[in-house]
């Protein structure tokens, strides 16, 4: 065999390869049984203990249509479990990149919802379930400030409406009316929370994270500064699962979509790792 | 004056934000909570309009001097004037005065996030997959037992991650879950302790005026 | 297969395609893409910056308290910062000008009164919260404990786990410590440090490919899905 045609083989086959590994799947879709990690159980059950009468979840949005794939299926896996619980979601974004892509989701997930209701305390309502805070910089100024006042810090929501004349926010006032804030990120802002809201104002913090700064969020679920994390794509699909199993609430699960594919290309990755080390040897052994 | 004046600010509000948790008094409290809601707001707000002239000027000096890939800096210019046309006169959601709807086709600016920014940043982050998967081939090299380790520890939690992990055996998932709560949050917390003592010494040394390099040269 | 009637998606597809060209080489399609998201995304970070911080937050407090002194005179409460509307909010509006002071000679000094402002409260913050957040928690969830080895955190296994933790850690950071050199007991630190380094790395590669992969299959599902209407 000729080791060295092997391994100088054009790049440009192994790009074909690996969104040939992508896309095949995606056309023949399988579905496949996913194990649910810990830390994703952990965020499900912090968000099933929040009590829908006198608290709200928070989804802290940071992210850019960078890492949408990933980070949106999150942002909406918790809206839905938000709303099937009917716990007060309030959403705002630390970031003006991602600002338009939550008022995505939420008219997404709010148009599966009341596309099912049949009557109005079935609806998800805007002002009543539901609040999009929108944007404020820099990020360290609503993370602290929330603290004190959501409505002080936001007195527009992002649509220009005043958010103290919104039905929820006339009860939630700050972080002590807060079940838990899950910070869905590509960086580091759930560390923020645990740093600058967590250890002055003691709300429980979360994460959904891309898969690339997951590893560094271990150390905090470990001691219990993260109640939870939902860690990349993966991550969004068991929390779908996880909201699904419960509360069959229907819509698109695109995280859990994706995972065959995702399959494929971790396999194909390990296939070239494997094929380059062979051929790799196998010249060594020659020369 | 130069120096100090600024030297001075940054130590007194340094040390506002330092002695905010134990001086519970209102007078510092709303002090702080102005520096915080307005003035910084404010002031970022403007850093990123610095931001944005700098970058035209450099754009603008880049066609005037005929420099490299030069034509692509009218396409930067054009799409950011006419973008902020539409922006900042029709409105985030083409509220104002400016058109920002022909017949059912809009292009209000947040429209044009939608539809342009989206799949140009998504796209351009995923390239990242393929030159993994042409890196993954050509550089991984199984040459040492550290390097064995690396690859074993990456094979693990790739399969974990993934469903067909679990297809193959349910233990897979679990080891690489013991991976990272065990052995990965040891070496994550190890580098994460180190960095954040780093910071830290440096942030007190910003605080006492040792380390001044943030003044710039003043030219 | 059900192609979409809608003209942005497909411009959509054809910045997709400009960006994955460079797959092929580097070529204009990619460098448009590339110079456009960055003329694009500026132009629509400028606008929100302007409708949601500048308008509302420096504009509009100044424009009423000026509307308020013409019809009812000067008052006390027009110079209250903490007022919705006050004439105070220029001096931070003044402060974020200093910014531009870079750009003329012999005042470019100015421009430190801003990022001294700005880092000073950062900085401020940061150190207690650092300490509070990271440090303490987790060198205390570092500690080995007869907490360890209780049968709801795992019984002897999970103290045996804590155990691997806390040398883990010690050797992680005596890997990282190069004030001393590493011979004899730092040397056996140093080497049972890199272990667990390079199983952290190797965990981190394995999720940074998923992250990226991830990425890719966003991108496919839109074209298969959104544009060309073959998967569902």
């Amino acid at each position: 065999m000729n080791w060295e045609r092997l391994l100088k083989i054009d790049r440009r086959v192994i790009f074909l390869t690996m969104a040939l590994a992508i896309i095949l799947p995606l056309l023949f879709p399988i579905r496949l049984t996913m194990g649910v990690q810990r830390v994703t159980r952990n965020l499900f059950q912090a968000v099933e203990a929040i009590d829908p009468a006198r608290q709200c979840l928070l989804i802290s949005t940071d992210y850019t249509p960078q890492t949408e794939p990933e980070n949106h299926p999150m942002a909406k896996a918790l809206m839905r479990h938000g709303f099937a619980r009917r716990v007060p979601v309030l959403v705002n974004a630390l970031y003006v990149e991602g600002a338009p892509l939550i008022d995505q989701a939420i008219t997404e997930v709010m148009g599966d919802f009341n596309a099912r209701a049949t009557s109005r305390e079935d609806s998800i309502l805007y002002g009543r379930d539901i609040v999009y805070l929108g944007w404020q910089p820099p990020p360290i100024v609503p993370i602290l400030a929330m603290g004190e006042s959501i409505t002080g810090i936001y007195p527009d929501d992002y649509y220009g409406n005043r958010t103290d004349s919104l039905e929820v926010m006339r009860r939630i006032r700050n972080y002590a009316d807060v079940g838990i804030v899950v910070a869905i990120t590509p960086l580091s802002s759930p560390l923020w929370y645990v740093q600058f809201a967590q250890t002055k104002y003691g709300v429980k913090v979360g994460a959904g994270c891309t898969a690339v700064c997951a590893p560094d969020f271990y150390p905090y679920c470990a001691t219990g500064q993260l109640s939870g994390m939902m860690a990349g794509m993966k991550g969004a699909a068991e929390y779908e699962e996880l909201v699904e199993q419960k509360y069959r609430t229907g819509g698109r699960l695109k995280a859990t979509e994706g995972m065959a594919s995702q399959s494929a290309a971790h396999v194909l990755i390990m296939v070239f790792v494997i094929l380059g080390n062979v051929a790799y040897f196998a010249m060594r052994r020659k020369s | 004056m130069k120096d100090k004046l600024p030297l001075i600010l940054l130590i007194v509000v340094g040390f506002m934000g330092l002695t905010d948790r134990f001086l519970p008094h209102p007078a510092p409290e709303h002090l702080n909570q102005y520096m915080r809601d307005t003035l910084l707001r404010i002031i970022s707000a403007f850093a990123l309009i610095l931001g944005l002239g700098n970058l035209i000027l450099r754009h603008m000096n880049r066609i005037r001097k005929k420099s490299t890939d030069w034509p692509h800096s009218y396409t930067l210019l054009i799409s950011f004037f006419v973008a902020s046309v539409i922006g900042l006169f029709g409105g985030v959601a083409g509220e104002l005065w400016f058109p920002t709807r022909v017949g059912t086709f809009d292009f209000n600016i947040t429209t044009i996030y939608n539809q342009m920014l989206i799949p140009l940043g998504a796209s351009m982050f995923s390239l990242l997959a393929f030159y993994m998967a042409s890196a993954a081939y050509r550089s991984f090299r199984a040459r040492n037992w550290l390097a064995i380790l690396l690859l074993g520890s990456a094979f693990i939690v790739m399969l974990g991650q993934v469903p067909i992990g679990y297809r193959i055996s349910p233990a897979i998932p679990e080891i690489s879950q013991w991976i990272m709560e065990v052995p990965n949050t040891a070496a994550k917390r190890g580098i994460e302790l180190g960095i954040t003592l780093g910071v830290l010494a440096t942030f007190l040394k910003i605080l006492s005026g040792i380390e001044r390099s943030w003044l710039g040269s003043g030219r | 297969m059900n192609l979409s009637t809608d003209i942005w998606v497909w411009v959509g597809v054809f910045l997709t395609f400009c960006i994955y060209s460079f797959l092929y080489r580097d070529n204009p399609f990619y460098k448009f893409g590339e110079h456009l998201f960055v003329g694009v995304s500026n132009a629509f970070t400028l606008s929100f910056m302007v409708h949601r911080i500048i308008i509302p937050i420096l504009v509009r407090p100044f424009t009423e308290a000026w509307r308020t002194a013409g019809s009812e005179g000067l008052s006390a409460g027009l110079f209250n910062p903490y007022a919705p509307s006050n004439f105070l909010v220029i001096i931070p509006g003044v402060i974020g000008c200093f910014y531009f002071a870079r750009f003329i000679p012999g005042l470019t000094w100015l421009v430190r009164i801003p990022i001294a402002l700005f880092m000073g409260y950062y900085v401020g913050r940061s150190v207690p919260a650092y300490l509070e957040g990271s440090v303490f928690p987790q060198m205390r969830g570092t500690m080995l404990t007869q907490a360890s080895f209780d049968p709801a955190q795992g019984g002897i296994l999970g103290g045996i786990f804590a155990l691997l933790v806390l040398v883990g850690v010690i050797g992680t950071l005596t890997y990282f410590f190069f004030s001393k050199e590493h011979k004899g007991v730092v040397k056996w630190g140093a080497q049972t440090g890199i272990v667990f380094v390079m199983v952290g790395f190797g965990a981190s590669f394995g999720f940074t490919v998923m992250a990226r992969v991830s990425l890719a299959i966003g991108r496919f599902i839109f074209i298969l899905r959104d544009a060309l209407g073959i998967v569902t």
